[in-house]
């Protein structure tokens, strides 16, 4: 046999050897800085806080609200049906189960734009694609679903159609106190006043 | 016995050629003009520590008055826009021209002589992505001014006295959600003390008034 055998097998065997040390370490996909601006510069990722009321009060099932606002914020108030992913673990395997579900169109919001926002721009960053933010954010919200404003007399009447889905959508997140009127215990007391009799024998047949 | 060792010369000549290529390719190689600086970890860390990352409305009165001059102002709006009103001194570098190469020079510059660079838009929203984009790149000292254009217009006069005013500051809830989107305290809201309900009868006229 070679002499140059033994060496080149002698090398596969080292070689094979540092297999042993690969880490387990797997490089997330991400997408190019140049790419990231140009998305970043679109304004199509935002909706509206009517089309989301919309797409909730139709259960739309491709709908998923992400809060990522942090937890103890979440566990106050949200919106019907949201998950709660902070900044922290965004960037967790076990917070990116919920993006880039096909099927599945992912609206992130926070109490303004902005943090909503920047959780979009890491997320697209890292590839991930169907991400909103929904501009407002809950202050928003509040301001235009729970509280809208009576548009003024001079307004289109695209306004005033808006104003009344405004209402309407209201009147369904609040459920604007109809169930539980009728559990109020302090019941009103109600005071019967007897007519007095005149002071003469009024007639009568 | 292979047929290019019968001719050492040549094989030679095809090595050096082989080395020449590649050696030529490394350098004519286009290498990406911005790159990743910071790991996805340290920026969520810069959107929590935001200390360095915020300039604030009243802190454009000095910029404006030259008492501090390791500042500069850009603008990233359109140039219709810019040219319609900008912030006293702004350069006007549209968002879309921003990686273009002479501005990413230019912003290097900035960055090696330890200059600030605000950015700023109508809003903070629309300039936030371009910042947070540029401090991932690398750019630490690219701060994004806080209300935006929309805020500077309306307070321009008074700029140094918007030190206590917060309206500008976002991320804060502004209502108590709890309190007034959710079903059981709206109606507890409208549960206001109720009065009593007093019912009055129409008193009878005093004389006998009629019968059958």
């Amino acid at each position: 046999m070679n002499r140059n055998y033994y060496f080149l097998t002698a090398i596969m065997f080292v070689l094979a050897l540092g297999t042993l040390f690969i880490s387990e370490r797997v490089v997330s996909p991400q997408i190019s800085p140049d790419e990231l601006l140009w998305d970043v510069l679109q304004p199509t990722r935002f909706v509206t806080t009517d089309q989301i009321a919309k797409r909730l009060i139709e259960k739309d099932p491709s709908l998923l609200l992400v809060d990522v606002r942090p937890a103890a914020e979440y566990n106050k108030f949200t919106l019907p049906n949201a998950v709660n992913v902070p900044l922290d673990s965004l960037i967790t395997p076990a917070g990116q189960e919920y993006f880039g579900n096909p099927g599945t169109k992912v609206v992130l919001f926070s109490n303004d734009a902005i943090l909503a926002n920047q959780a979009w721009v890491l997320l697209r960053r890292m590839a991930f694609k169907d991400n909103y933010v929904m501009k407002g954010g809950l202050n928003g919200w509040i301001k235009t679903i729970i509280q809208p404003e009576r548009p003024p007399q001079t307004a289109p009447e695209t306004a005033f159609e808006r104003y009344d889905f405004r209402k309407a959508a209201r009147l369904y997140f609040t459920g604007a106190g109809v169930v539980n009127s009728g559990k109020s215990s302090s019941k009103t007391k109600v005071v019967f006043k007897r007519r007095k009799k005149a002071a003469v024998a009024a007639g009568g047949c | 016995m292979h047929v290019h060792e019968l001719n050492p010369k040549k094989t030679l000549w095809v090595l050096i050629l082989f080395l020449i290529v590649i050696i030529i390719g490394f350098f004519t190689m286009k290498r990406p003009l911005l790159k990743y600086q910071l790991s996805l970890k340290q920026s969520t860390k810069i959107l929590k520590d935001t200390s360095n990352n915020y300039f604030y409305p009243y802190q454009l009165a000095n910029v404006l008055d030259h008492k501090n001059k390791n500042v500069v102002i850009i603008d990233l709006r359109n140039k219709y826009a810019y040219g319609l009103g900008h912030i006293p001194g702004a350069k006007s570098i549209p968002s879309f021209n921003l990686t273009q190469k002479g501005n990413v020079k230019l912003l290097k510059s900035y960055k090696k002589n330890g200059i600030t660079v605000v950015l700023y838009a109508d809003n903070q929203l629309d300039a936030d992505g371009p910042w947070l984009f540029f401090r991932q790149v690398g750019f630490c000292n690219i701060k994004i001014l806080l209300g935006g254009y929309d805020y500077y217009e309306a307070h321009k006069n008074n700029l140094a006295q918007t030190k206590t005013d917060g309206s500008y500051l976002k991320g804060i809830p502004r209502f108590n959600y709890a309190k007034v989107a959710c079903s059981k305290t709206v109606t507890a809201a409208s549960k206001k003390a109720k009065k009593p309900v007093v019912f009055h009868r129409r008193k009878k006229v005093a004389v006998a008034a009629g019968g059958c």
